[in-house]
């Protein structure tokens, strides 16, 4: 059965090893964001701390829900060591499966077990966490699910977004401005100047935060994916104060609308490349109707940075699978795209059955036809698996011709503005630039020319292969 | 003597004078970092200032300036915002609001 919840899966970690409960007083103020840094950079367990400075007893914060694939591949019910190929590949495979989600009352909805309406919203009476010290303020939405819907379409948006406490009971965020978020912003409120419900959702059972952060297309609902996701069908249950639908087991729901004529200062925020980069006040203001919540709530936390994190663990999961169906869409001969969460989404390794310039050209337009988050595109043949990441250095080292092999293209109003090379002047004006490199062996090359792999698996025969290894007890050489 | 916090995109756009801001508020407690949009009296040195609060400039990489300014606050605004369509730049829209406000 899949996790209903976030407490559900912690309970999982726990009994799996993957889960350290901290019981010393902690201090929202930088003191978790620091641990759970160090922790990530660690590869360390999840974490649970549960005496939070200044709150309740029971009040707690979470950190690394899914921050390791072992964690990815226990959210999805999988071994707990099943390779990243097999998550991909189980990935790949239940994402296009659509469940549509079970709408539950109200009175069986945990997440309404406590409600604050109107005037009694306090931001503050929940440890959200001052992540990276120097960061513009508190951040409530890190590992969230924020939520928003297209009134003339239905079509209803989940998405990962950053969200940081401005007063107690406003929210400023930063969706990207190439977002579904924006997209719906700008397309069904900003022109009539109505403000935008939007839900903000902390402690969902873990696919619901997985899926947030995928590449679903525009009028696909993530509420009918996670159902396939997790082969069950996602619980969801209506808003106080919109017809938003919620994830009824989440920990806390904050309600609000998105001004249309209002802005207040987001940001700075260490984000998810692993830099402060100075994107901030360019964002968008969240006036907050109401806030559910479970009794001793559970604030969920990324304390975001250099990889590997939650966030790009499961980008990599989410980003590759989209991508590779895109370009197979575009007429790419894709054997398989690999994210390694090291390039956080900047860095994408394509394998391809049949390399050369037109088809790392065919790549280039594909990365760069929309929005573009990527920057760095490697091109492999093959021979080349993807996900081994020494074998793509290999190639690339060997194989990409610096003169003829690299391509790039320039472009305004598109790019990442939290990529960190990019110039002030570049990230206001969304001016980027993209490269793929060439790094399969050209087509026209006849097979005898085409150099031949020093491996033990390719430079041999196949009857030396099976000599040497069903022989290989007897060299006496341990590997 | 309180103490605050302001952002901007660099330390060199801080001038004297009367300013409109948004300060986050630094005293420890469960609405450490709190938002006020204020009008105050800002200076390098407090021996100006009437009743000054210690001010904090840190940049769009959260960087903090050396030694803090000071501000010595006249009006804390009702609005917790400043007037603008989302993604527009805040400070540019605060920069805005100063100027309809006739401050230099």
């Amino acid at each position: 059965m899949a996790f209903n919840s976030h407490r559900d899966f912690f309970e999982k970690l726990e009994k799996e090893g993957e889960l350290a409960c901290v019981k010393k007083e902690v201090d929202w103020d930088g003191e978790a964001g620091a641990i759970g840094r160090k922790t990530y950079e660690n590869q360390g367990p999840a974490i649970l701390f549960e005496k939070i400075k200044d709150y309740p007893e029971g009040y707690k914060i979470s950190n690394g829900t899914t921050g390791t694939w072992n964690r990815v591949a226990l959210s999805m019910e999988m071994a707990k060591h099943a390779p990243v190929r097999e998550i991909y590949k189980e990935y790949e495979t239940r994402v296009d499966v659509t469940i549509p989600p079970r709408i539950l009352k109200k009175s069986q909805a945990p997440c309404k077990e406590n409600i604050m309406l109107g005037d009694e919203v306090n931001l503050y009476e929940f440890p959200m966490p001052m992540i990276h010290q120097g960061d513009g303020g508190r951040y409530a939405g890190t590992w969230d699910v924020v939520i928003n819907k297209d009134p003339e379409t239905g079509w209803t948006n989940w998405g990962m977004y950053r969200f940081m406490i401005h007063t107690k009971n406003w929210l400023t965020g930063w969706p990207q401005t190439t977002s579904q978020f924006a997209f719906i912003m700008n397309k069904s409120y900003l022109p009539y100047n109505k403000p935008m419900p939007v839900a903000i959702v902390l402690g969902a059972d873990p696919l619901s935060h997985v899926i947030a952060t995928a590449g679903i297309k525009p009028y696909e609902n993530e509420a009918d994916h996670v159902g396939g996701l997790r082969r069950e069908a996602v619980e969801l249950v209506k808003c106080e104060t919109s017809d938003l639908m919620v994830p009824a087991h989440a920990e806390i729901v904050i309600e609000g609308e998105c001004m249309p004529d209002r802005i207040a200062p987001d940001g700075p925020f260490g984000e998810y490349p692993g830099y402060r980069s100075g994107t901030m006040c360019a964002g968008v203001a969240v006036k907050v109707k109401a806030i559910t919540y479970r009794t001793k709530p559970i604030v969920t936390m990324i304390a975001l940075g250099t990889p590997p994190d939650d966030s790009s663990i499961a980008a990599s999961l989410t980003a590759a699978v989209a991508m590779k169906k895109g370009l197979l869409r575009h007429g790419v001969p894709i054997t398989d795209v690999y994210v390694p969460p090291e390039g956080v989404t900047h860095l994408i390794v394509i394998g391809v059955t049949k390399g050369g310039i037109e088809t790392t050209r065919k790549v280039l337009d594909y990365f760069t036809l929309r929005r573009i988050m990527t920057n760095k595109h490697i091109v492999v043949d093959a021979d080349v698996d993807v996900f081994n990441m020494a074998e793509v250095l290999h190639c690339f080292a060997t194989r990409c011709h610096p003169g003829r092999g690299i391509l790039y293209e320039w472009y305004e109003g598109r790019s990442n503005s939290l990529t960190p090379f990019y110039s002030p002047e570049e990230r206001r004006k969304l001016k980027g630039c993209s490269v793929a490199f060439d790094s399969t062996w050209p087509p026209e090359w006849e097979k005898e020319i085409v150099p031949v792999k020093s491996s033990f698996k390719t430079i041999y025969s196949k009857e030396m292969i099976d000599k040497v290894n069903s022989n290989w007890d007897s060299y006496g050489i341990k590997l | 003597m309180k103490e605050w916090q302001t952002f901007l995109r660099r330390f060199s756009d801080m001038r004297e004078g009367k300013r409109e801001l948004f300060i986050k508020d630094l005293t420890p407690g469960k609405a450490k970092y709190d938002t006020k949009h204020v009008i105050g009296q800002v200076a390098k040195t407090k021996g100006i200032l009437k009743n000054p609060d210690i001010l904090w400039l840190a940049g769009e990489s959260g960087e903090r300036v050396k030694e803090p300014w000071y501000i010595s606050i006249e009006q804390v605004l009702e609005e917790d915002w400043v007037a603008g369509k989302p993604w527009e730049d805040v400070l540019e829209a605060v920069e805005k609001s100063e100027k309809a406000r006739g401050f230099k």
